[in-house]
């Protein structure tokens, strides 16, 4: 009818009529916000829709007291009158008070719009339950009768039956909200169906509490917020179909005032009492306004944070940053590393107005060489590794420090500059190759595409150049491989896949982001192999970002072990991993159940307590030490990354000679028994699954 | 395919089925005989019943509808109760200026829609709030009352288009245009403001995706990361979005019609719901749903194309 019988939430993109199957990736998870209040009353749009509703409520209710005229006392000495004194919204064609009649209809048009909100969303919601709990075949039952209900013409069908029972209002808009429902159980469903597949439903199952108990018990309480998102925006909706209808014809009976009637009544006198439109209309459309800025406020609002292209308005302000940053620091000449060697300094990174994520971080990868950039999640090593290539996500930025690469500061290049370098010098592999590669395109296009703008090569020849990558990367049958789209081919193949786009451009540094952790084991072996031996082939250098210490041993060169966004210790691998200098990295190895030999495996295999502390939590001095084993009050001072001895290693703790003289070992820490269901131990090569 | 197609068109089918029922229950559930209704208030009762008898309405319900199915499926709708017409006939002619209304304003709809929507999402920023709160108003006035302030405006105030009135395509294209542009206009503003809200939404999320950084990584272009890449990966709801746009459009075009004079099918149930007129409701409620789900399905084997996953299986 008016602007959206079937609703389509605003900002949560309304899903094809060909049922879900339409998503185009596999990992939309629907998000489960919690309903809370206070953001009702976060932003001034949906505070004013609070307040406006809340009066138009309290207004309407009342009006019987406070109304300065009855609805049909009619002023002959005032017909068509602007607003005056005595009429403060002025009269209609008979004299009447449009402020009493706009208020004495404010109730009815209210209360008859609940009662579609209260049908719709509630058998929307029921039905939703009802699929999510009633297994396959009473959800595609289900599913098929929606469908049926959102492609008939609503209004029609409404319509008709007026036709039937007449302006029976209620009735009209209890019919219109069934007519709705089926929309709103489309929104519900994915949800409904998300909460009914949790781990704790399925215990709950298990010890024999009813479908209806879990239904209302687990699964409804997680649709609260959207009920209530659903609830405003169909309120609004209900409103401008009832004065849709009323400005047809089809409202309350005549002298009887409705929001639709008189703006019907209005639109006769437009041409000599233009005026008339405005109160009605207003009151009107403020109402759905304030009904929606509710709706939107706790609805999942879409917002560009985590664009991987950030927005014209967020590339101006970068480049304003970076032209700071280039000011500040200008390369010197002198200073310069070798060609094809990255040299990271004092490197900064955080979030825009915020937080830093990355501190004074400094690494050099030699030309050949492989870096690993070891951590738990949460200690800025992915941070890192974007911001070698300026791709760090929307709202993160380079703070401070220099990437000098074959004369430049990557640092303060711009988005211009970067562009002329990514692919070209530097490329990147990220973890999870099957949404790295666009699924909307083929193998084929996506590679000769990325080979003919890197190389400027013809069409007939970057194909056989794409042919050539694929064989390179180990893939038998790359003819067959060029015409697939990614959802067509393993993980492990899109990896392949990935690794050959980013050898498209024939790069002299590859930063590759947990490039197997996505993959399972033999694959894992496969893609190290294939890369140490791209590294031996091509001579470019590699940071390979991984919290596997296994992958580090296969490997790398050298190793720069990240905590809490800063390195706290840096070397050789070998000598990193045989004579660990700090606590962390000691704590590291003594967890990784691979680094102990089946012989000696200890009991129990070692955990570091606690967590890696939040950006904002970080303390002045070691940011380690409230989960190191060896910590003393030193470790309160700001801790300098300190030459460890061996070779051109580095180590950022107070205590790093004390424990080598020492030769202390990370020990298993006895769990209390009390405890041992409710542990999850920090084990090194889990933690990237519970992220 | 050959099996989704069929699928589809069963599915097509069906609903047609259904909303024929409804719209026959419906009917039948309407105050007033036929024949009261087409003698007019002063008939005899025998009168009535006369004509009640000769039209059947007497006979089993499962009968009447098996024999309205039979003359509908070989195109006769019946006669109008009020004068008598064919309602094929009165519906075919009316079909087209619902037709050109919804076709027009969705097409409006969607290119202003996407445009507003690619811009508030790649630009950002002030951009970005101010087509947010305009598409907030467009979704919350009325299009009655945008109808009639337009009419103050570009009719009254200045007369660029003509006020109310439809002129046939036959007639006169350029007036035919002219005819349509303000209740096209009129029902874009919500249509606009709802589709451009979906692409932006469609658009965000389609930049949030990780392949977006691998096009990054190589290089690849911004113009061709946001109009190749970006929405392509963004089209399938926003087709789905311009899909459901226009089953509201067509439905919407009730009150267009009615604001600007024009005879189409809105009127057609507008003026029969009004007068009983059984035979015209029951027309024009399942000529309105068979449009509506061809363009469905159309549309959403359009989308079946567009998404390669779709394609494949």
């Amino acid at each position: 009818m008016i602007p959206s019988v079937a609703p389509a939430p605003a900002g949560s993109p309304a899903e094809a009529p060909a049922a879900g199957a339409a998503a185009p990736t596999v990992s939309r998870r629907p998000a489960l916000t919690r309903f809370s209040g206070s953001k009702l009353f976060a932003s001034p749009g949906s505070i004013a829709g609070v307040a406006w509703l809340a009066a138009m409520v309290a207004a309407s209710v009342t009006a019987p007291l406070w109304l300065p005229f009855k609805t049909e006392d009619q002023d002959f000495t005032a017909v068509l009158s602007g607003p005056t004194a005595a009429h403060w919204l002025g009269t209609d064609e008979l004299g009447r008070d449009l402020l009493s009649r706009i208020f004495a209809a404010a109730a009815g048009t209210l209360g008859t719009s609940m009662i579609t909100v209260l049908v719709a969303v509630g058998l929307g919601t029921i039905l939703a339950m009802l699929a999510a709990a009633g297994g396959d075949r009473t959800e595609s039952v289900i599913s098929r009768t929606t469908e049926i209900m959102m492609s008939i013409p609503g209004t029609v069908i409404i319509l008709a039956v007026i036709g039937a029972v007449g302006t029976n209002i209620p009735v009209v808009m209890a019919i219109l909200g069934i007519l709705i429902s089926a929309g709103i159980y489309r929104v519900m469903l994915g949800q409904a169906k998300s909460l009914q597949s949790q781990l704790y439903v399925d215990a709950a199952k298990v010890d024999g509490v009813s479908m209806l108990g879990i239904s209302l018990r687990h699964v409804l309480p997680g649709l609260t917020n959207t009920i209530v998102v659903q609830s405003a925006l169909i309120f609004a909706v209900g409103m401008l179909i009832q004065a849709g209808l009323a400005f047809i014809g089809f409202g309350p009976p005549i002298p009887q005032p409705s929001w639709g009637g008189m703006i019907q009544s209005a639109s006769q006198h437009v041409y000599d009492a233009p005026w008339l439109m405005v109160p009605t209309g207003a009151v009107l459309a403020l109402t759905v306004l304030a009904a929606n800025a509710i709706g939107n406020a706790l609805g999942k609002s879409p917002n560009a944070t985590a664009s991987h292209l950030p927005s014209a308005a967020a590339r101006r302000q970068r480049a304003k940053a970076v032209s700071a940053i280039a000011a500040a620091s200008p390369v010197n000449p002198e200073e310069a590393p070798a060609q094809d060697q990255l040299s990271v300094r004092n490197l900064s990174v955080g979030v825009d107005g915020s937080v830093r994520l990355v501190t004074d971080v400094s690494f050099d990868v030699e030309r050949g060489t492989v870096l690993g950039l070891v951590g738990e999640s949460g200690c800025g090593k992915t941070m890192t590794a974007l911001s070698l290539l300026g791709l760090l996500p929307s709202g993160v930025s380079v703070t401070g420090g220099e990437i000098l690469w074959n004369g430049r500061n990557l640092a303060a290049a711009t988005d211009k500059d970067m562009e002329g370098i990514r692919g070209r010098e530097i490329a990147l592999i990220s973890q999870e190759p099957m949404r790295a590669l666009d699924p909307m395109f083929t193998v084929g296009y996506q590679l000769t595409a990325a080979i003919r703008r890197l190389r400027g090569m013809g069409k007939a020849e970057a194909r056989t150049e794409a042919l050539g990558l694929l064989q390179k990367v180990g893939i038998v049958d790359a003819e067959r491989i060029l015409k697939t789209y990614p959802h067509q081919i393993s993980g492990g193949m899109a990896q392949r896949v990935a690794i050959a786009l980013a050898l498209s451009g024939r790069p002299r540094l590859l930063v590759a982001d947990e490039p197997t952790t996505a993959l399972d084991v033999t694959v894992q072996a496969e893609i190290l192999s294939l890369l140490r031996s791209l590294v031996k082939d091509t001579g470019m250098s590699v940071v390979i970002v991984t919290h596997d210490l296994g992958v580090v041993a296969d490997i790398c060169d050298r190793v720069a072990v990240m905590y809490a966004g800063q390195v706290v210790e840096s070397g050789q691998t070998a000598g990193i991993l045989d004579n660990p200098r700090h606590p962390y990295t000691l704590a590291l190895l003594a967890a990784d159940p691979h680094a102990n030999s089946a012989a000696d495996m200890p009991e129990r295999l070692a955990t570091i307590s606690g967590q890696v502390p939040q950006p904002k939590d970080w303390p002045a001095g070691c940011r380690f030490a409230a989960r190191c084993q060896f910590a003393g009050s030193a470790c309160a001072a700001p801790v300098p990354l300190l030459p460890s001895g061996s070779e051109s290693g580095l180590v950022r703790c107070v205590k790093a000679d004390e424990l080598a003289v020492e030769g202390l070992a990370w020990v298993p820490t006895e769990v209390p028994t009390h405890r041992l269901l409710d542990v999850t131990p920090k084990v090194m090569t889990v933690e990237k699954d519970l992220a | 395919m050959a099996l989704f197609i069929t699928k589809r068109l069963l599915m097509a089918l069906a609903t047609v089925l259904v909303v024929a029922v409804l719209a026959f229950l419906l009917v039948h559930a309407m105050p007033g005989s036929p024949g009261a209704v087409s003698l007019g208030a002063g008939a005899t009762q025998e009168a009535i019943d006369e004509v009640n008898q000769r039209l059947g309405w007497n006979d089993p319900l499962l009968t009447q509808f098996v024999r309205w199915l039979g003359d509908a499926v070989q195109g006769n709708l019946g006669t109008s109760l009020i004068d008598g017409r064919s309602v094929s006939a009165d519906l075919a002619s009316r079909l087209p200026v619902t037709a050109s209304l919804a076709a027009g304003a969705t097409l409006l709809s969607a290119l202003l829609g996407i445009t507003l929507g690619v811009t508030a999402a790649v630009r950002g920023g002030t951009a970005d709030r101010i087509i947010g709160a305009a598409c907030g108003m467009g979704v919350a006035l009325p299009n009655f009352w945008v109808g009639v302030i337009f009419v103050y405006l570009f009719a009254v105030q200045s007369s660029i288009f003509p006020a109310t009135g439809y002129v046939p395509f036959e007639a006169s294209p350029q007036d035919w245009a002219l005819s349509l542009a303000l209740p096209v206009i009129t029902l874009a503003v919500g249509g606009a403001a709802f589709i451009a809200r979906q692409t932006r939404a469609s658009m965000l999320e389609a930049l949030q995706q990780e392949h977006i950084r691998t096009l990054r990584a190589t290089a690849t272009p911004t113009w061709k990361i946001l109009y190749v890449h970006a929405l392509r990966y963004a089209s399938l709801p926003i087709v789905a979005g311009i899909a459901l746009q226009f089953i509201q459009l067509f439905g919407g075009s009730v009150i267009a019609e009615q604001l600007f004079a024009m005879p189409g099918l809105g009127q057609a149930v507008q003026t029969s719901v009004s007068t009983h007129d059984a035979p015209s409701v029951q027309g024009v409620v399942v000529i309105a749903t068979v449009v509506v789900v061809a363009v469905n399905l159309v549309l959403e084997l359009a989308t079946k194309f567009l998404d390669p996953k779709l394609r494949a299986s």
